[in-house]
């Protein structure tokens, strides 16, 4: 068994033991296959420096909206007024309109700094009559949650941004002379990134959905995906229907008839007879492979006899590439210890093989990679090719197939390919095994 | 006979083509998918036509439709309607417009070469072919009602065949018995069930179908 990027602890070495006792600091690196690795670098004093004006650039940017904010309340407060007084009523659902686009700036803002995306869950605005959209806007808990948000960005954002002009000439000086001069590492530039990371985490907080919108998302995620499921249930009945009825069925029928002829040809016409006898055989031949075909498309038999990593190999094996197989974490072979739900395998197999093949038609690559590895409750299935690139997923139907066979068990497929390659589908199964 | 064929699967239609070729029939005109159908009826006027089921471009019904249209615009065109499975309402639908000139059966039929080009021409001649299987499901459904199990078992098989539209020589031939003997059995079988005697051809099988649907 291979085992492949692992999320082997890579034990830093502190930066006092550096054979060269420069600026040094710990960065924390996500790493492929979002394993967390520690990566030891030594930062040179430009970069201190440059990450601190990046830092300040968020934080004033910060500011400046909590500037926008303030202004915003007071549009806030007079939408509220005028509703009560019922005749500017019109007004509430545009306001909540202009907040919301604040609060989606904001989530940019952060997720492009935090680096992960931050959801947002609203009633919708645009549907109705005005009364209806008065009492959505005024109903949608989202509003409060901004609203939230509003009053406490117009504090810490500002609060925050003048910590960062107060450690600024203070940082210039301490660092200059312990970073600079005295080759030591940072201490108080490198705060800054940490203020404009409090900051974003802040605000993420604030402005991610309530417990209850992302539950009743969830719920509406869940409705989709067994949907999905049970169109795919649909759909694979019909396919495999279609299959039996033009291939085996009719290869059978054709069968009969041709043994039908050759008895009725046997007395007479014995050469006739054997003729027709010998293209009996060869239809039963192909009524065989027929139903091979179909069988492979139901649940592959080699699955069942070689378990999914056989499996995988045994694809690897006949897809005319040089394929390296990585799996971690998974029984190799049948037996039944390690093995995940059936569904599961059948998933990550076609998964596999439709990027193997997949990798062969269009990629033009000649060796390709498949790792399987078992994490956190998750089969995890990636096929990558070093080919030309630029698959698109709305060119075929086989990752159509795919991404509803994978919807349907709750998982996730990511393609990446851009212009020039790599292509890297990589699939997220859920499993609790 | 001049025949024409409906039927999209290559390997069948080529199969159908040697085997009325071997009989001795011409194949007068082939379609492939469904709306082929009517015109090339309507151009060649065949003998008799013989339609797939299930066609392109939709693969459902499309035959079957272009069989009933064919008969509303034909209406003395024998049809015999071919599928791979069979649907005692797709026997309904074709029989709805009289049981002249009708066939429904199973594709596997066609492999017993002998019956089913006694059935075509059963057919062509304006008779009725109704699948065994369409039969038996209606046997079936009728059983437990009475009279039907009071028919002694010769009697049900006599009923079965009649119901398959066969005539009184064949089904004499069938049981190995004289048709003399066939009439006498056709007799009890028409006073137990209660109908009203009914000379052969295609008016009995609609009064033996009508009686087994009810």
């Amino acid at each position: 068994m291979t085992v492949f990027n692992s999320p082997r602890p890579t034990v830093p070495i502190p930066w006092h033991q550096l054979p060269n006792r420069r600026c040094s600091q710990l960065y924390r690196a996500r790493g492929p296959g979002a394993h967390t690795l520690i990566v030891m670098r030594r930062v040179t004093v430009r970069e201190v420096l440059r990450s601190a004006v990046r830092a300040s650039f968020h934080l004033v940017t910060g500011a400046g909206l909590s500037v926008v904010c303030y202004l915003m309340i007071g549009l806030t407060l007079l939408a509220a007024t005028a509703t009560a007084c019922v005749i500017g009523a019109g007004m509430l659902p545009e306001t909540v309109r202009v907040l919301r686009g604040l609060a989606g700036f904001e989530r940019r803002r952060v997720a492009a700094w935090l680096g992960t995306p931050v959801p947002e869950r609203y009633l919708p605005l645009d549907q109705g009559s005005l009364l209806e959209r008065v009492r959505a806007a005024g109903s949608d808990p989202g509003t409060y949650r901004d609203l939230r948000w509003l009053a406490a960005q117009l504090l810490y954002g500002l609060v925050l941004c003048y910590a960062a002009m107060v450690l600024w000439p203070l940082g210039l000086l301490v660092d200059g002379v312990w970073c600079g001069l005295a080759r030591r590492p940072a201490v108080l530039l490198p705060r800054l990134s940490e203020l404009a990371t409090l900051e974003a985490r802040i605000s993420r907080q604030l402005l991610l959905p309530s417990p209850s919108a992302r539950l009743s998302e969830r719920i509406d995620q869940l409705a989709a995906t067994r949907a999905g499921a049970v169109a795919a249930h649909g759909a694979e009945l019909r396919r495999i229907e279609r299959d039996l009825h033009d291939g085996a069925q009719a290869h059978l029928v054709a069968l009969s008839m041709r043994l039908g002829l050759a008895r009725r040809a046997y007395d007479q016409q014995p050469a006739a007879a054997r003729t027709l006898l010998d293209a009996a055989q060869d239809q039963a031949e192909e009524a065989l492979a027929e139903l091979r075909h179909v069988v492979r498309g139901i649940h592959p038999p080699v699955l069942t006899d070689r378990g999914l990593v056989g499996a995988v190999r045994a694809l690897a094996a006949g897809s005319g590439l040089e394929v390296s197989v990585a799996v971690q974490g998974l029984a190799d072979g049948p037996e039944d210890g390690g093995r995940a739900p059936a569904a599961v395998e059948a998933a990550a197999y076609f998964v596999v093989a439709e990027g193997l093949t997949n990798a062969a038609k269009h990629s033009g690559a000649d060796r390709a990679t498949v790792e399987l590895w078992r994490e956190d409750g998750m089969l995890r299935v990636r096929v990558r090719d070093e080919g030309r690139g630029g698959a698109d997923e709305g060119s075929g139907t086989g990752l159509l197939g795919v991404r509803r066979r994978v919807a349907a068990l709750d998982g996730s497929v990511c393609l990446t390919s851009p212009s020039g390659g790599p292509t890297v589908v990589e699939v997220v199964l859920p499993c609790a095994w | 006979m001049r025949v024409v064929i409906a039927e999209d699967n290559a390997l069948l239609r080529e199969g159908l083509v040697l085997l009325l070729g071997s009989a001795g029939h011409e194949v007068a005109g082939v379609a492939a998918t469904g709306p082929e159908v009517l015109p090339l009826l309507l151009e060649q006027r065949p003998d008799v036509a013989v339609l797939d089921v299930r066609l392109p471009p939709g693969f459902r019904d499309e035959g079957l439709r272009a069989a009933l249209d064919a008969r509303r615009k034909l209406p003395a065109l024998p049809v015999l309607v071919l599928s791979q499975y069979v649907e005692e309402t797709y026997a309904a639908e074709l029989l709805g417009g009289g049981a002249h000139g009708v066939g429904y059966l199973l594709k596997d039929r066609v492999g017993r070469v002998d019956e089913f080009l006694e059935a075509l021409e059963r057919v062509a001649a304006g008779g009725t072919a109704l699948d065994p299987e369409v039969v038996t499901e209606l046997m079936s459904r009728s059983r437990g009602k009475g009279p039907l199990d009071s028919l002694t078992p010769r009697e049900q098989e006599v009923l079965r065949l009649m119901a398959e539209g066969r005539d009184n020589a064949t089904i004499a031939k069938a049981l190995v018995i004289t048709e003399r003997s066939v009439h006498k059995h056709i007799g009890n079988v028409f006073a137990k069930l209660g109908l009203p005697p009914s000379d052969s051809g295609h008016r009995r099988v609609l009064a033996v179908l009508a009686y087994l649907k009810r």
